[in-house]
């Protein structure tokens, strides 16, 4: 237990520390939504003072960091200029739906690529081995802008899959069987364009881990205690490997949420990645900094999830800890 | 004679993050004393971990020690502050136990062995050639290696090689930290009389540090037994054969056959 | 063998860069000349084999022509084959940025031969793929040495000076490490101004992709100045009366050459992409100027998505490029890590 809570503890300080940065950050920042409606004619410069002052635009730095985290606290993390709400429930919605997409392209992408990994290593430096690290390769030259490109093009050519969006239009007239089949349909192309640009290197890397393990004198042994091959694969090998797997899973998870932010922007998914696109475009400084908290919550998630199976996966940190 | 170097209750302990320290308030050096006269050698001898690489990085200024005094004529050098100790490093020499480590691997021969002398800046490039010349001429290397790596040496030739440039900054005392250890039997025995003779012909003073006790008394005026971190035994190394008073001295010179035969020889005559 | 293997690498990509760096030689336009009687051109095939079955040794294209029953699709006018010319006098360009000279290596006779089509604004996209590789490559090379920089001066003080700074940097870097890169790059770039001239924004990308990588290459230099300062040679040069400047700069920081060439390797192509992104999405090198990303960024249209599908062809003429950093990036890898074995059993005596 002492282990998770420094584990949290560490994370919840990395969250402390990256609001900070990217408070200070706002300060060297030349310009926010107010001078870009001081532009307006029509607004008077009287609205404008009184808009600066609603905001503490006008306020040093911590006084205005202080302000945020009491916000923060009452679950708004600030005020949207250019939606004039709260940052928390317009962030929420759209943290949602990049979520969805993550989680499911993360489960897609280590599905696929512990079988493939082992596979390769089980046929080390075979044709099988082969092809897939020739595949593995097209897969990592292959710029992530242009595999989310390219099968929207496919979409848009073939007519088979909805070109973006997340949902049909007449949506809400759907049954709920319906709404569910429409949801999923959306969701092909932009799960496909993650799970396709990030399976690559985690292919490689499993059947590099499995390759090292599998000539270990302990694997040779069990293999002439006749274990059958399967079992000797996925239950000894993998598991052997699984220490930089484990970290790595930790990686990918950073990998697919920024890969998620431009696949959301091509495929128009209305998650994070457009919704921070605009707040950057209108210099809508607390849904940014919104933003950019929740994915470093996200991905210090992903990597609590990866702390966890290390210490489910392995004895010695369990033991170094004290059990539980 | 005034001794070259004296050594008063010297301490080191390394505490806190350190790697070495795992177990906790263990001293290295727990107060050791001792004085060096000028063209005479000693040798310091134990077990692995009884401190011997500390005092050598002690006395060469590369650690600095918690506790004690270390007196290079008259200065003590504990007290300097870095920038003076930074003058005072090149008079002590220290050779280490693998050349392979110690020269850098992407330097060539003259390149390694003149960094001491441009370091010091006294010479002009030609001056640095003659006096790199002379060097390696000194420990019996030619000329011809000079533009060699030191992965294309013998490991014999790169030990030469080491003693060659810690000679270059003309240190007044050298300290030879197992620096015969990871060569071969016959060439262990070439160095030594390498040793002996730039004694001879340099008026050298050493510190020779080695957990081999036959070596210790071939090549010593004075044998000091470290144990512990401390001093245990310290005298003239016919002595310290004939009447060992420490048992750590009896260990040792029981590990040590050859020695064991003389000295069994030497007592039933 | 490995030396071979990254020999060859070396070689193909200084090829693909020579394309880029001498754009004004292999590209037949200027990339902001515009013809708006031909917008949407689609490409142009090169052909060998004319209608009648006859072999010709001068490549030669067909021009397009509006299909007469439709208003806007076209077909090959095979009528009025277009032969290439090489070596052909025409638009004024400096070669690599000094030489005044107006030589390209093809073009066509008095019609125009776009071998990727045009853009919206009937802009030979061959042209502008060679010219924007120049804006992306440059601006992952200087964010790569930029990151490397940073990365190298944090590390080494870090790894050689320990203590409280070494702890304090560490920290810092975990926390640029903390967000996943894009939304960092975001980040940045959010907090910077928008709407500037083409050289300021470039110069801003630079900067924003240097700042957001340095933490990972700051780390791994950190692991290698701490093993390396740890070594005999530098103890040895010390007691030569060596400053620690001098230790850093003539021992330690040699030794970081390998992991820092592997970085560069790595980093470059991932830089070209962060600039090809921040471009795509409109917050990078504003239009006329071509990058990567600006050309790409067309796509986001669904009307050309639709309709012009070889406004995606510069996606695909990038691959070689990221093929050829992924090739040496690997053969270095697999270099310094035979180095390194090589040394420590020379170093393991004991």
């Amino acid at each position: 237990m002492r282990y998770f809570l420094r584990r949290l503890g560490h994370a919840f300080l990395m969250l402390i520390g990256v609001s900070l940065l990217s408070f200070f950050f706002t300060t060297l920042a030349p310009g926010n939504y107010l001078d870009e409606m001081r532009l307006d004619p029509q607004i008077a410069p009287e609205t404008l003072a009184a808009l600066r002052a609603q905001y503490q635009l006008d306020q040093p730095l911590p006084v205005r960091y202080v302000s945020w985290l009491n916000s923060l606290i009452h679950g708004k993390m600030g005020f949207s200029f250019a939606y004039n709400s709260p940052v928390a429930p317009l962030l929420m919605v759209r943290a949602r739906n990049t979520l969805l997409l993550t989680i499911i392209a993360t489960l897609f992408a280590w599905g696929l690529a512990l079988p493939l990994g082992v596979w390769s290593a089980e046929h080390l430096g075979r044709l099988p081995d082969r092809l897939l690290s020739w595949g593995t390769a097209v897969g990592l030259v292959l710029p992530d802008l242009a595999l989310a490109l390219g099968l929207l093009l496919l979409a848009v050519k073939t007519g088979w899959l909805p070109p973006g969006g997340m949902v049909s239009v007449d949506f809400e007239s759907f049954s709920l069987l319906h709404k569910l089949g429409d949801l999923l349909q959306h969701m092909i192309l932009p799960v496909a364009a993650l799970v396709l640009s990030s399976l690559p290197l985690l292919v490689r890397h499993v059947r590099a881990a499995v390759a090292d393990v599998l000539g270990a004198p302990f694997l040779v042994a069990a293999k002439g205690h006749g274990i059958p091959k399967r079992r000797l694969l996925y239950h000894y090998a993998l598991r052997a490997a699984a220490n930089p797997l484990i970290s790595l899973f930790g990686f990918s998870v950073g990998t697919l949420l920024s890969g998620s932010l431009l696949v959301e922007v091509v495929m128009s998914w209305p998650g994070l990645g457009p919704f921070l696109l605009e707040a950057i475009l209108a210099r809508d400084l607390y849904v940014v900094i919104g933003g950019v908290l929740l994915s470093t919550l996200f991905l210090l998630g992903g990597n609590f999830l990866a702390d966890v199976f290390l210490y489910w996966a392995d004895p010695r940190i369990r033991k170094e800890n004290g059990a539980g | 004679m005034q001794p070259l170097l004296n050594v008063e209750n010297l301490v080191k302990r390394y505490d806190g993050k350190r790697l070495v320290a795992l177990q906790d308030e263990l001293s290295a050096l727990d107060g050791v004393s001792f004085s060096l006269f000028p063209a005479t050698t000693l040798a310091v001898v134990g077990e692995s971990g009884s401190g011997k690489s500390t005092l050598a990085l002690c006395l060469a200024c590369l650690e600095p020690p918690t506790a004690g005094c270390i007196w290079l004529e008259g200065k003590n050098l504990v007290a300097l502050g870095e920038a003076e100790r930074r003058k005072v490093r090149p008079q002590i020499q220290l050779i280490f136990q693998d050349p392979a480590n110690s020269l850098n691997p992407r330097w060539n021969v003259l390149e390694i062995l003149t960094e001491p002398l441009r370091l010091q800046g006294k010479f002009n490039s030609e001056g640095i050639e003659r006096r790199a010349s002379c060097l390696l001429e000194q420990v019996g290397l030619s000329m011809h290696i000079a533009t060699r790596s030191p992965a294309e040496l013998s490991g014999g030739q790169r030990q030469r090689l080491a003693i060659a440039r810690a000679l270059a900054p003309g240190p007044k005392l050298l300290i030879l930290d197992e620096a015969l250890s990871a060569l071969d039997c016959s060439v262990q025995a070439q160095i030594a009389n390498l040793l002996m003779e730039l004694q001879t012909s340099l008026g050298m003073t050493y510190l020779f540090i080695t957990h081999d006790l036959a070596m210790g008394v071939h090549i010593a005026d004075e044998i000091a037994v470290m144990h512990q971190g401390r001093i245990v035994e310290l005298g003239p190394a016919e002595k310290i054969v004939t009447s060992p008073h420490h048992e750590m001295t009896r260990q040792l010179l029981a590990a040590t056959p050859s020695i064991a035969q003389a000295t069994r020889l030497a007592r039933e005559p | 063998m490995t030396r071979r293997v990254l020999t060859r690498w070396l070689i193909v990509l200084l090829g693909l860069h020579g394309l880029v760096v001498c754009a004004g030689f292999f590209s037949p336009y200027n990339p902001a000349e515009q013809d708006r009687n031909h917008v949407y051109l689609p490409p142009q095939l090169l052909h060998l084999v004319d209608p009648t079955g006859h072999l010709h040794f001068r490549p030669f294209v067909y021009p397009w022509k509006l299909r007469p029953d439709t208003p806007d699709l076209r077909e090959e006018d095979t009528a009025h084959p277009l032969p290439l010319r090489f070596f052909v006098n025409g638009a004024h360009y400096r070669l690599l940025g000094v030489f005044p000279a107006r030589l390209h290596l093809f073009g066509g006779e008095d019609t125009r031969i776009c071998l990727l089509g045009t853009d919206a604004y009937g802009r030979d996209q061959f042209s502008r793929f060679l010219y924007g590789g120049q804006i992306s490559l440059l601006a992952g090379f200087l964010g790569a040495a930029l990151t490397l920089l940073l990365g190298t001066l944090v590390g080494s003080v870090a790894g050689y000076f320990g203590g409280l700074i070494d702890d304090a940097l560490m920290r810092f870097a975990e926390l640029f490490l903390a967000l996943p890169w894009l939304y960092l790059l975001f980040a940045l770039r959010a907090f910077l101004p928008l709407a500037v001239s083409p050289l300021k924004a470039f110069f801003l990308i630079i900067g924003v992709i240097g700042a957001v990588g340095w933490a990972r290459p700051g780390r791994l230099i950190r692991g290698v100045v701490l093993s390396a300062k740890e070594r005999d040679f530098v103890r040895a040069a010390r007691g030569f009366g060596a400053t620690d400047r001098y230790l850093l700069w003539n021992h330690v920081l040699p030794e970081t050459r390998g992991v820092i060439l592997t970085q560069a390797a790595i980093l470059i192509p991932q830089f070209v992409l962060a600039e090809m992104t921040l471009s795509f999405l409109g917050l990078g090198v504003p239009e006329p100027v071509p990058s990567w990303g600006n050309l790409l960024s067309n796509l986001q249209q669904y009307s050309v998505l639709v309709s012009y599908w070889w406004m995606y062809l510069p996606a695909l003429l990038m691959v070689p490029f990221f093929l050829g950093y992924l090739g040496l990036a690997s053969s270095l890898q697999e270099r310094t890590e035979t180095y390194m074995i090589e040394r420590r059993s020379l170093g393991g005596v004991t």
